[in-house]
């Protein structure tokens, strides 16, 4: 139950700076995710805490104990692994009493607390059988018993899902979330699955090229993202370049897709170029001939191709500028040709200048 | 600083043992036979005049085109009759393989001159069979000469290939081949335009074993060559000459035996340069279906290759059970010869064992940390002592044992006639084995076991013994009775090294041969085919799943 500070934490590896001055402060308790494509850093800066990577500069705290300097096997941090790294030679007990042995627990207490983590991911009553008689999943949750049963200050979780099928990784995330509110413990869990990341973290710090892009809670992430990369890369958008027209106090006229849109919380004077995201989900197909709902902004443009999901239907309209937005929506019987789309710009999230 | 000292203490110690250990005990001796070939008799000044000397002497340049196309004919001997073998045995519907690959994997272990002397016995001017041809009528010329020596090699070394080319055979992945006949090809035009450009690189990396085997090899043109100039051969008669000690020109003909070990290795790399076929099966390729027919041929062309290589070895055997007088053998059963053989001491025998122990016991201490290191911390100094630790492998023992003479005769360190100076030998001469099977093991034991320790608590030298250890346990047994075996059988260096009381089996062999009593060498054999086949059978489960492999 610990507070994770970084401050400045960079590593350049040749010529490549995987870790480019990250600071990130992650609350007592939280369940904290970095999430981002590979390649982005947020394995590197997992490592960082666990202490397999070493700081450039920069340092990192839990609580008000700097530990950047300890030896890895000093800084009482519970990791599991992508792969599970359960110790093939030992039994399912043994590989989670590892960390009591070491930590020289009197075999009572040890023999107690194996069997309590057992039962918390479980597993009760598997400590004699041997890691190969055991699935993905079970070992999986050995992974977990292993980490918390050394009562880490906190708990590090690498890609742990992304070895599962999918009905088990929506399952097992539940289970790991389950676990950590009962336990009260902090969890710095990296992903690059955003509904995953979404679904189960406090708050989300999305990373790529080694910069921290965004740190907010999984809605703001995805309803307020702050460039058009977290827009992007969370969920799909429709990222459309715009021009400032004129400004008036804290909103102003923006020029996009061919029709002019007044928008709160726009930087820049006129003439500055913005670019607006727009989710899929917040366009609708109107029917032939049916009003714009009241506030709403409607486009004109050409169905373009249409793919059938069940629940809804995506598709694409081309716009009179060239511009292709892509819907996800209910689709009215009969539509084909020329199309009217409608929008609350309430839903519209400028992102600044393109870039 | 001592943040970066601290974080690499573990490898900087290993490197530094590492360096010590080959810079005192390969590196000087390799530079004091250079030394030896590039100074004039008094040792002070440089001179060219040894290399004029030894590359305008008939004798010598006979003995280098002789090295050369020996090893050459070896290695295309061992390609042609290994690469089908691997076929057969990768992809035809064969029964017995497990048994054939076992077979076909032994004679790696068993003394290659053992081979040649049973070649001797049967195909000699007076061997067995030899006289049964004449008896018929039929004239055969005997078994010595370039003939004979590449036969022996390519019966000796074909392993060399077989288990590479197995293995690159079985991890095609199905899909390349599929790829190739869906796009029309018929079964043979597969094979030959895909399959078989697929597992050249594993052909020609064991190519270059056998050549820098055949090269180096003493024991069998020893036994085979008669007055046939074979350089390995002529640095030692130069450099223990009795008559013309002579350890210059040894240097130079030692010298020429590295640069052409180099070469071939230069050349195999330049044949391998842009040719990086890791095509990573997923799933490997199927056993090709053929005619009853085809199947039996393939089958009865393994078993006969893996006869031929292994009866040899039983003939010896036999022959050491029956009454010989001088050379001439007689029929009936008789222990006669082994007691000749142990007539004086048992130390040929005590010797062989404990040495062989030593050199195993050391080379594994040594061996097993530089692989780990090498595997575990890359870096620029990591991939130098990789280097460095395997190219023993590419000096003939022979040098390698002028070397140690010349280095350790007088000065700081006289080691020169004690038990210990074979010790080293083994150890520098097997340390390739040891170092490269931990690596291979330590290759499929993920690093993350290793963190997962670490992160529970356990500092990184404890970790090293609780888990990489144990892993690694089934690899490190599995080098170490490897490295036994090689150095219970090891005859180049030691020939050049022994002094009376430590006198091993092979010389004990080797001066039986020299000698007429063929029964004690005979006897001499079998006792040193079962000192290695006995530690290998005792651990073949393990040597098959990390050793074999690893080749």
């Amino acid at each position: 139950m610990t507070a994770i500070t970084i401050e400045g934490a960079a590593r350049t590896f040749g010529t490549v700076r995987a870790v480019d001055s990250v600071s990130i402060a992650v609350r007592d308790g939280e369940f904290f995710t970095l999430l981002g494509p590979s390649g982005c850093g947020k394995t590197t800066l997992l490592r960082m805490v666990a202490g397999f990577c070493e700081l450039d500069t920069g340092r990192i705290l839990f609580g008000d104990e700097r530990i950047d300097t300890l030896p890895p096997h000093r800084r009482n941090t519970g990791m599991v692994f992508q792969n599970y790294a359960v110790f093939p030679n030992l039994t399912v007990g043994g590989n989670v009493a590892y960390g009591l042995r070491a930590r020289s627990v009197r075999k009572n207490e040890a023999d107690e607390r194996v069997a309590r983590a057992l039962k918390l991911v479980q597993l009760d009553g598997y400590g004699e059988r041997w890691p190969h008689q055991l699935s993905g999943g079970q070992l999986q949750r050995v992974a977990i018993a292993r980490a918390i049963v050394i009562e880490p200050h906190v708990l590090l979780l690498d890609e742990p899902l992304s070895n599962l099928d999918a009905k088990l990784r929506v399952e097992m995330r539940g289970e790991i979330r389950r676990l950590q509110k009962l336990l009260g413990i902090t969890v710095l869990y990296v992903t690059h699955d955003q509904e995953e990341a979404l679904a189960i973290s406090d708050r989300i710090a999305v990373m790529r090229t080694g910069r921290v892009e965004q740190i907010a809670s999984p809605r703001d992430i995805y309803e307020r993202p702050a460039t058009p990369f977290v827009a992007s890369f969370v969920g799909t958008t429709n990222l459309l370049d715009g021009v400032i027209r004129v400004r008036e106090g804290e909103s102003a006229e923006v020029a996009v897709a061919g029709t002019t849109l007044r928008l709160n919380g726009v930087r820049g004077g006129a003439g500055d170029k913005v670019v607006l995201s727009l989710r899929p989900e917040a366009l609708r197909l109107l029917s032939p001939g049916e009003a714009a709902p009241a506030r709403c902004v409607t486009l004109t443009g050409t169905l373009g191709e249409v793919e059938y999901l069940g629940p809804v239907t995506r598709f694409s309209v081309s716009l009179a500028d060239g511009a292709v937005l892509q819907l996800m929506a209910l689709m009215p019987p009969g539509a084909s040709g020329t199309v009217t789309v409608a929008f609350d710009p309430q839903r519209v999230v400028v992102l600044g200048a393109p870039g | 600083m001592r943040a970066f000292f601290g974080r690499n203490a573990f490898p900087l110690t290993i490197f530094t043992i590492a360096i010590v250990f080959l810079g005192l005990f390969f590196l000087w001796p390799v530079l004091k036979v250079f030394g030896a070939s590039i100074l004039d008799a008094s040792g002070r000044h440089f001179t060219l005049a040894n290399y004029t000397s030894v590359l305008s002497n008939r004798f010598f340049l006979n003995g280098l085109t002789n090295s050369l196309g020996i090893a050459a004919a070896a290695a295309i001997c061992t390609v042609l009759v290994g690469v089908p073998f691997a076929f057969c045995l990768a992809r035809l519907p064969i029964s017995g393989k497990a048994a054939l690959l076992a077979l076909a994997a032994l004679p790696l272990v068993l003394p290659s001159f053992v081979s040649a002397y049973a070649l001797v016995l049967m195909f000699g001017r007076s061997g067995i069979v030899t006289g049964a041809l004449r008896s018929l009528g039929i004239p055969f010329d005997s078994i010595y000469g370039a003939a004979g020596i590449v036969v022996v090699y390519t019966l000796t070394l074909y392993p060399y290939i077989v288990l590479p080319v197995t293995a690159a055979f079985k991890s095609i992945d199905v899909s390349v081949e599929e790829a190739a006949q869906n796009l029309g090809a018929s079964r043979a035009r597969m094979l030959r335009t895909v399959t078989l450009p697929l597992v050249l690189p594993s052909i020609l990396a064991g190519a270059l074993l056998v050549f820098i085997e055949a090269l180096e090899n003493f024991g069998v043109p020893f036994v085979l060559a008669e007055d046939r100039p074979i350089l390995s051969v002529e640095a030692y008669k130069l450099f223990v000459g009795e008559t013309t000690d002579n350890p210059a020109s040894a240097g130079v003909l030692g010298m020429l035996l590295i640069v052409c070990t180099v070469i071939a290795l230069l050349v195999q790399r330049g044949l391998l340069a842009r040719r990086n076929f890791a095509t990573g099966a997923r799933r490997a390729a199927p056993l090709i279906n053929v005619s009853p027919a085809l199947r039996r041929l393939g089958a009865t062309y393994c078993w006969l290759v893996v006869a031929a290589a292994l009866i040899p070895f039983m003939a010896v055997v036999v022959i050491s059970f029956m009454p010989f007088s001088g050379p001439v053998l007689h029929t009936g059963v008789s222990i006669g010869n082994f007691t000749q053989l142990f007539e004086r001491s048992y130390r040929p025998l005590t010797n062989t064992l404990m040495l062989a122990t030593l050199a195993a016991c050391g080379a594994t201490l040594i061996g097993v940390p530089i692989g780990y290191v090498i595997t575990r911390h890359r870096s620029r100094l990591s991939a130098l002592i990789d280097v460095v630790a395997t190219s023993p492998f590419a000096v003939a023992g022979t040098v390698l044992g002028i070397g140690l003479v010349m280095a350790f005769s007088s000065g700081f360190l006289i080691l020169t006639g004690t038990w210990l100076i074979m010790v080293v030998a083994y150890m520098v001469r097997k340390l390739p084995f040891s170092v490269r099977s931990a690596g291979a093991i330590l290759h499929q034991i993920d690093p993350s076991l290793e963190e997962a320790s670490i992160n529970l608590g356990v500092p990184p030298a404890l970790t090293f013994a609780r888990i990489t250890v144990p892993l690694m346990l089934g690899g490190i047994v599995g080098g170490f009775v490897l490295t036994f075996v090689t150095a219970a059988s090891e005859l180049s260096s030691t020939i050049v090294l022994y002094s009376g009381p430590w006198t091993t089996m092979t010389v004990a062999m080797f001066q039986a041969l020299e000698g007429t009593s063929a029964g004690v060498a005979a006897a001499a054999a079998t006792v040193l085919i079962i000192c290695t086949i006995l530690p290998v059978a005792l651990v073949y489960r393990l040597l098959r799943r990390h050793e074999l492999s690893m080749l």
